[in-house]
């Protein structure tokens, strides 16, 4: 799962952006809330969520503490920064737009037939 | 504000990395055990829900080097691990680890000396502002390309007519004597003008130094010190100025001092330097000067040769009467070249042969290297099975070969500051060798050859390693794979390398040692034993005219024959060996050069009759110089052997006549007789002289000789005593020509040194390499050994096979070697007495014993292969 798309490199950091933008969580969290969101569609190998967390604190837009979870263990839990949440808005946009527009693209292709 | 932030965690990646790994790790742990809980919880078995767990989240190393390429400081921290990887592979190899760091270390402290004595001498501009604007002006030859030194005549009409030099200054130099400040003692001086000063643009420390002013006849004589005369005699820098200082008997006033550690200047070295008048001249004659010229700005080489040549064209026919050789003119040359001189040539050997040592060194290291990673091969073929990438695989080798290079380099740091102790002391005339220094420069150059070596060591193990990265685990366990027989060639090739570097350098050694004995061998032509003399210079102020000097060198004379012991003494304007001071050049008046043509030269000795017998040197022909033979008397000489078989073959030379020096209005000197041949101009020079007898010559300066029966100390205690009761001002400097002779031969004896350590070194190293590939091979070999052995090998073919094989290597790797000792030739020879450096014997010679050294090498593991056990070789694989 490493070598994802940029595309889908740049969902999975939406995804998370928007699973964080609920409560601050863990990474296993994370990827549960992530499945839970996406009903399943997204499958992400659970691994893969670490590096794009990597990159994320590096931009800024999130921020790592650990913490101890209900049942008394030590994790790490991730919260989203201000920065963070505005580029949950950006993101979000741009993911409206472009599959609004990918969208339109297919809806035209359907009703015109093959080019 | 994302910027702080990525910085942030990119420091804290930096600066904690176990820290970011023990969370990275700890993280990924809870992931898991969560995931595992879930599952439980959901009704899985503990252990399948376990595998599942694992299997959902992946490779986990994969994940790890992701997040850790996401921190975004991969490669730094890489190249920390990779080094603390390299460190501790190498530690747990101390044996592999000292030994190539031994081998590699060596060569390269002995890189780092070559290269800081060929920086010194040949590369740094010379310690002068502009140094390539400095240039000697002296006197070309068509006939032979020496340069000789320019007449007052020639000086002065430079000084009046040259266009292309900012400044022009003269420095004459020699030994004079310093008196009226403690015990009188010789010491080296230049005699300089205002323009020398200037030209160097070097000033004085304390005081000043010469000027214009100072030139003119009727100033007072000055003169400037070096630091260390000032400190040691004038009572320090400062205390200096103003003070006398007595040089060769007339007083100077001490008027500046030069700033500490400069010793030399515009190559030459005093510790005093008192103003140079420049008197009128009567003739041509003598050659005594050495122009410095600072070149206009804008003026090069070429304008300030035609420059001199047109002067050489103005002056020359006016003084043709006494000096007659059309082909001369006065030329300007680069300073840097007077100053450095041959020895160019003897550094670039040093260096050369020092660049192949670290080459077979190097070589040597990389065939460790790669029979040490053969044996790990299952340690890696483990790891590509557990996911690690080619490139950090690749990368191992080069981080182990960088510490390598590295520990190398600092131990060869060690050895350069230690070699260049001992270079200082083992050749003090080196030109420049006072500047040889560890600077910036050679630790850049050590810190570059140690990494680059440490990079070419492990080149070859990271190709292995990229070759067969993909071999899974089983294929590596030291059965030949392909790769494994490609490394093997490689290691082949760099063993037949080895043998093709090491032959030039025992070639180049033995011819060394071949020339060095024949030098050794060398009739001299006199003969040493007991025999001491005691050098002595009579200053003007004392001893103003030929009366005088000639009282006291007869006194002396008559004295020392009283002392007990002394069977014969002499009195000699030369001592053999060595450099003949004195070249003189003279005419045949029966046989004349033709017109335009330079005059001959020969080394001119002035003697006494007792001088020969002192030094044992026989008369062949005609007669000694008698009493008759005196001021009043016609001039007369003795010749050499050589010189009399030189300009009359089979014929007497006894009653020829020749004009001396030029001077046609001086009466024609006969030569009276022929004496054996003495090597005056050093071992490996003929044994041209001509001696005239001290009665007929000003000569104030002269070396007593003495044979005696005594001992050396004894004798010389004696005769300075009779020195000190004739006049105790002057002052003596006293040797044996035991040790002269000794002296002749230390230089050549150093360099055959020298040269055979690096020899030996290339040649073991090369011993090694192959020793080392056979030992591999044959262990690689073992079953198939054992399989022949089971069949009925004799044991011997076993051995001859081996050995076979390894001398094919050795062979091929020689005949390279010769091909290189070619180019080599033309090279050495002249550094060679006696011997061609072509000389087939002794190449023939040194490639024998090269083929004898690598059968040796290859004779054992041939043996050990002869004593595999079938059984057991077949068994265990």
């Amino acid at each position: 799962m490493g070598e994802s798309g940029d595309l889908l490199q740049g969902s999975l950091e939406l995804l998370v952006l928007k699973a964080l933008s609920l409560e601050p969580m863990h990474g296993w969290g994370i990827g549960q809330r992530i499945d839970q969101l996406s009903r399943d569609v997204f499958h992400v190998t659970q691994g893969s969520l670490y590096p794009a967390l990597q990159r994320m604190l590096r931009k800024g837009w999130i921020r790592a503490e650990w913490r101890v979870t209900e049942n008394n263990r030590r994790a790490r839990y991730y919260r989203l920064t201000a920065s963070g949440r505005r580029e949950l808005e950006a993101k979000a946009a741009r993911w409206r737009r472009t599959s609004d527009a990918v969208n339109g693209i297919l809806a035209l292709r359907s009703s015109e037939g093959t080019m | 504000m994302s910027r702080i932030s990525d910085l942030i965690e990119r420091l804290r990646a930096l600066v904690f990395p176990s820290r970011r790994e023990r969370e990275m790790t700890e993280e990924i742990r809870f992931h898991i055990e969560r995931e595992v809980e879930e599952r439980v919880g959901r009704g899985a078995d503990p252990g399948a829900a376990r595998r599942e767990a694992l299997a959902t989240f992946g490779n986990i190393e994969a994940v790890k080097e992701a997040v850790r390429d996401a921190s975004g400081v991969r490669l730094l921290q890489d190249l920390g691990a990779d080094f603390r990887y390299g460190l501790r592979s190498l530690g747990r190899d101390s044996l592999y680890t000292t030994a190539v760091v031994t081998v590699l270390g060596l060569g390269l402290g002995a890189a780092a000396t070559a290269f800081a004595v060929a920086d010194s001498v040949l590369l740094s501009p010379l310690p002068y502002r502009e140094p390539d604007r400095l240039v000697r002006v002296g006197q070309l030859y068509q006939q032979n390309s020496t340069v000789w030194q320019l007449s007052t005549v020639d000086a002065q009409a430079i000084l009046e007519q040259q266009r292309s030099f900012e400044v022009f200054g003269l420095v004459a130099w020699g030994e004079a004597t310093l008196s009226g400040v403690g015990t009188p003692e010789k010491a080296p001086i230049g005699a300089v003008t205002s323009g020398f000063f200037r030209a160097l643009e070097a000033d004085a420390a304390v005081g000043r130094v010469v000027t214009p002013e100072d030139e003119w006849a009727d100033a007072e004589p000055v003169a400037v010190v070096s630091h260390a005369l000032a400190n040691q005699r004038l009572g320090g820098a400062e205390a200096a100025v103003g003070r006398a200082l007595t040089i060769d008997g007339l007083s100077h006033t001490v008027i500046g001092v030069l700033p500490e550690g400069t010793e030399k200047l515009g190559g030459v070295r005093a510790t005093a330097w008192p103003v140079l008048k420049l008197r009128p001249p009567e003739r041509r004659g003598p050659f005594w000067l050495r122009g410095i010229g600072r070149l206009r700005e804008g003026v090069t080489l070429d304008d300030a040769a035609r420059d001199m040549e047109a002067i050489s064209k103005r002056i020359f026919p006016v003084w043709a009467s006494s000096f007659q050789d059309q082909t001369a003119r006065i030329a300007p040359m680069p300073l840097r070249d007077t100053i450095v001189g041959d020895a160019g040539r003897a550094v670039g050997l040093f260096f050369a042969a020092v660049v192949l040592v670290l080459l077979v060194a190097i070589a040597n290291v990389t065939t460790l290297s790669l029979a040490r990673a053969s044996a790990r091969e299952s340690e890696r073929a483990l790891r590509v099975t557990l996911g690690a990438g080619r490139v950090r695989l690749a990368r191992l080798p080069l981080a182990e070969g960088l510490v390598i290079g590295l520990a190398a380099g600092l131990l060869g740091f060690g050895i350069a500051v230690l070699g260049f102790r001992i270079l200082g002391q083992l050749t003090p005339n080196l030109p420049r060798v006072d500047e040889v220094a560890i600077d910036g420069r050679v630790v850049a150059f050590l810190v570059a050859c140690a990494i680059l070596s440490g990079i070419l060591v492990s080149i070859s193990t990271m190709l292995a390693a990229f070759r067969s990265s993909s071999a899974p685990v089983g294929q590596g366990d030291g059965r030949r794979t392909g790769s494994d027989r490609r490394t093997t060639a490689f290691r082949s090739a760099l063993v037949t390398a080895e043998f093709a570097l090491a032959l030039p350098l025992l070639l180049g050694s033995s011819l060394l040692f071949v020339s060095f004995s024949r030098l050794q061998r060398v009739d001299v032509g006199f003969d040493p034993e007991g025999v001491v003399s005691l050098s002595l210079a009579l200053p003007d102020a004392r001893y103003p005219g030929y009366a005088e000097v000639q009282t006291f060198w007869r006194q002396l004379e008559q004295r020392v024959a009283e002392v007990p012991g002394a069977f014969a003494s002499g009195l000699t304007s030369e001592l053999p060996p060595g450099q003949a001071g004195n070249i003189n050049n003279f005419n045949l008046i029966d046989r004349p050069v033709q017109p335009g043509v330079a005059e001959h030269l020969a080394p001119w000795l002035v003697v006494t009759p007792g001088f020969f017998d002192a030094l044992q040197i026989p008369l062949l022909e005609g007669r000694w110089f008698t009493e008759a033979d005196s001021a009043t008397g016609p001039p007369v000489v003795l010749v050499s052997r050589w010189w009399a078989q030189r300009y009359y073959p089979g014929e007497s030379a006894v009653g020829r006549q020749m004009i001396e020096g030029g001077c046609v209005t001086c009466d024609p000197t006969t030569v009276i007789g022929v004496v054996g041949d003495v090597k005056y101009l050093g071992l490996a020079e003929t044994g041209d002289a001509v001696y005239s007898p001290l009665a007929q010559s000003q000569a104030r300066t002269a070396h007593l000789v003495v044979r005696s029966r005594a001992q050396p100390a004894i004798t010389l205690k004696a005769v300075r005593e009779v020195v000190a009761g004739l006049d105790p001002e002057l002052s003596m400097e006293e040797q044996t020509l035991e040790a002269r002779l000794a002296d002749a031969l230390t230089g050549p004896g150093r360099s055959t040194a020298l040269l055979s350590v690096f020899a030996f070194a290339a040649v073991a190293l090369a011993a090694v390499g192959i020793f080392g590939l056979l030992s591999y091979t044959v262990r690689q070999r073992r079953r198939e050994i054992g399989v022949r052995i089971a069949l009925g090998a004799a044991p011997s073919v076993i051995t001859r096979m081996v050995v076979g094989q390894g001398m094919s290597y050795a062979t091929a790797g020689t005949v390279v070697g010769l091909a290189l000792t070619i180019l080599e030739a033309r090279w050495l020879d002249s550094f060679l007495y006696g011997v061609s450096a072509s000389d087939p014997l002794t190449t023939a010679a040194a490639a024998v014993a090269l083929l004898l050294v690598a059968a040796v090498a290859c004779w054992l593991p041939g043996f050990r292969a002869s004593r595999i056990h079938a059984v057991e070789a077949i068994a265990t694989e």
